[in-house]
């Protein structure tokens, strides 16, 4: 216990004289007045360097100086406080509460605890959180034991991420990417990214991911789609392709949830809806059974037939 | 997950991070001081101890940190270096970006000023984190639907909502009691007493259309049974994922059978018909039937064109 102490006391006062100094502090200068470094020239020297990757793991850049540039001066060191700083400006009480709202939003035992050492630098700039001026009841984000650290760095970064994926058919398959976007909707949560094979973005579900995901090197040549919003990508339709559906009256919700126009037809309503994939929306039309009928495309219909066919046949 | 760091260098974080957090609550109890940072009163007096030996070279009173905590209450002075908060990681920048973003889905259009002030500290956060804006969070679930479900659950009320329920396909209005929420394949439930059906059901709150409260009897019939259920025997045909997902098998082998409990017939003839050419049902032998009637009278439709 008394060397856990010795040690954060010391990384403490490093801390603080490197934040005071205006000017940069050589080695000889830190040995000699930050308490704590003790030993054999060797010994202090293996101390401060430990002591510099210690704080850098705790997100405190040490700047590296020189007092003459025109000499070859023995190096100085520093903190700069604007580095040092959470620095988000000028920032009112309604703004303090949107982000403490945000914090909270995560549940704990996920990405919480993050979210919770947020929270206390923001009740530490020392301006009070407006909270109950902002009408909201905000639901909770879960990281569902996803490792959302390494995909985020991976984006910032462009690394590229391998993982073995289900896919449709059920085979798994391994994919690389150069991930673009994480989002999450309802709490299940996506990736969006460049897939190296096919050089097209796709988006992957993260709970259908069969293995690690591993990170490594991008592509040196890898430049990021722009204009790509990952909000669209999850819920709007990039399509042209519309199918025309009429679902009985009162009848088949879920189709008509999907429908961007719809026209009375008496006891039937035509809906008009994307096609996003056809597959799925052909296992939705036969879900709704006789109440909902295929006009338009003809691919559709004929896939939707094709089902119906077999059923009777497996049935019979 | 974040990454763990050692005892030591969570203890000098906490350090760093105790100085401007005193520094904004003067006065504060060493108990709530404790409790806010997640440690015992007797680590936190040991935290206080070896911040109080820590200064500015020279370490004169003058340049030690005037910090007083003898009394249970804890003041900070002269401790100007460190008053600011640290910088935020990248994680935590992660955190508030994500959780604004959820925030903005659940305010409402309306309040231009708060959006706009939610994509401003955004914007901020990801330059402050070197992050490109490419995170999103989104829960489709209706806010006056969700705060209708907490005041129940706070006040213990009954609620009306209406429901659309997929199974049945319609629309209904029920007065229900809440009981617990519940997460499940990413979709949030409302477990509930339903006096409409006389029965314990649970709802998928993004389905809730609506939602009031409204006054019950608080008392649940002790005597209501468990829903009755069918047990439903699968052949695989064509192995998808959409079928392993909806039937909830995690293996597939093709002409294998499983067996799959559902409490409504609906929803096993309906699964069947959405599944198509990929599995046949073997039994309940009436459901066989009622699929191959119901899929050739649609046939015969799609035929007559």
């Amino acid at each position: 216990m008394l060397t856990v102490s010795r040690k954060s006391e010391r990384l403490v006062n490093l801390t603080i004289a490197l934040l005071a100094t205006k000017r940069y502090l050589t080695k000889t200068e830190i040995f000699n007045s930050v308490d704590g470094y003790e030993g054999t020239a060797e010994t202090k020297e293996r101390m401060f360097e430990r002591d510099k990757d210690d704080l850098r793991s705790l997100g405190i850049e040490i700047e590296v100086g020189s007092f003459d540039p025109l000499f070859n001066d023995e190096a100085g060191y520093k903190i700069k406080q604007e580095k040092y700083q959470f620095e988000l400006g000028d920032i009112s009480s309604t703004e303090v509460a949107l982000l403490s709202l945000a914090a909270e939003a995560w549940q704990e035992a996920s990405f919480g605890d993050v979210a919770q050492s947020a929270l206390l630098k923001l009740r530490s700039i020392g301006i009070p959180s407006d909270e109950l001026s902002i009408p909201v009841s905000v639901h909770k984000l879960n990281d569902g034991g996803q490792d959302l650290s390494l995909i985020t760095k991976a984006i910032a970064q462009s690394q590229l991420l391998t993982f073995s994926y289900l896919d449709s058919s059920l085979s798994i398959e391994m994919r690389s990417v150069v991930p673009i976007a994480l989002s999450t909707r309802n709490g299940l949560w996506y990736l969006s990214g460049v897939d190296q094979e096919i050089q097209e973005i796709r988006t992957f579900r993260i709970d259908r991911v069969s293995s690690e995901i591993t990170a490594s090197k991008g592509p040196s040549d890898f430049e990021s789609p722009t204009g790509f919003d990952p909000r669209k990508a999850l819920f709007e339709s990039p399509t042209h392709d519309f199918a025309l559906i009429d679902v009985r009256v009162g009848k088949a919700a879920s189709l008509r949830a999907l429908a961007v126009s719809a026209q009375s037809l008496g006891e039937w309503d035509q809906v008009k809806i994307p096609i996003l994939n056809l597959d799925s929306l052909c296992s939705l039309v036969l879900w709704h059974g006789p109440d909902a009928f295929v006009q338009k495309p003809a691919e559709l219909r004929e896939l939707v037939i094709d089902h119906l066919e077999s059923l009777v046949k497996n049935h019979g | 997950m974040a990454k763990k760091i050692s005892a030591p260098l969570e203890r000098t974080a906490r350090l760093l991070d105790l100085v401007p957090y005193i520094s904004s609550h003067q006065g504060i109890s060493l108990k709530e001081l404790a409790h806010v940072f997640k440690v015992d009163q007797a680590q936190m007096t040991s935290d206080l101890t070896t911040l109080w030996m820590c200064g500015l070279p020279g370490y004169t009173p003058l340049e030690l940190m005037d910090l007083d905590f003898e009394s249970g209450f804890v003041t900070i002075h002269n401790a100007e270096t460190l008053s600011k908060p640290r910088s935020i990681s990248f994680d935590e920048g992660v955190a508030l970006v994500l959780g604004l973003d959820l925030l903005r889905s659940a305010i409402s259009s309306e309040r231009t000023d708060l959006l706009e002030r939610i994509d401003l500290l955004s914007q901020r956060l990801a330059g402050l984190i070197k992050l490109p804006s490419a995170l999103s969070a989104t829960s489709l679930i209706n806010q006056e639907v969700s705060a209708a479900i907490s005041e129940a659950m706070r006040s213990k009320m009954g609620l009306q909502i209406t429901y659309h329920s997929l199974y049945r396909d319609e629309v209904s209005t029920r007065v229900i009691f809440p009981i617990e929420m519940v997460e499940r394949d990413g979709h949030l439930y409302l477990s509930s007493y339903c006096y409409s059906a006389a029965d314990f059901r649970e709802f998928r709150i993004d389905r809730i259309q609506s939602a009031a409260l409204h006054a019950v009897l608080q008392e649940i019939p002790k005597s209501s049974t468990q829903p009755s259920r069918f047990t439903a025997t699968i052949k695989v045909l064509d192995p998808t994922r959409a079928i392993a997902e909806r039937f909830n098998q995690s293996e597939l082998p093709v002409n294998s059978e499983f067996d799959f409990e559902t409490f409504s017939i609906q929803w096993m003839e309906r699964s069947i018909m959405a599944s198509g050419r990929a599995v046949c049902l073997q039994s309940p032998p009436e459901v066989r039937k009622s699929i191959s009637v119901m899929a050739q009278s649609m046939l015969d439709r799609y035929k007559a064109r």
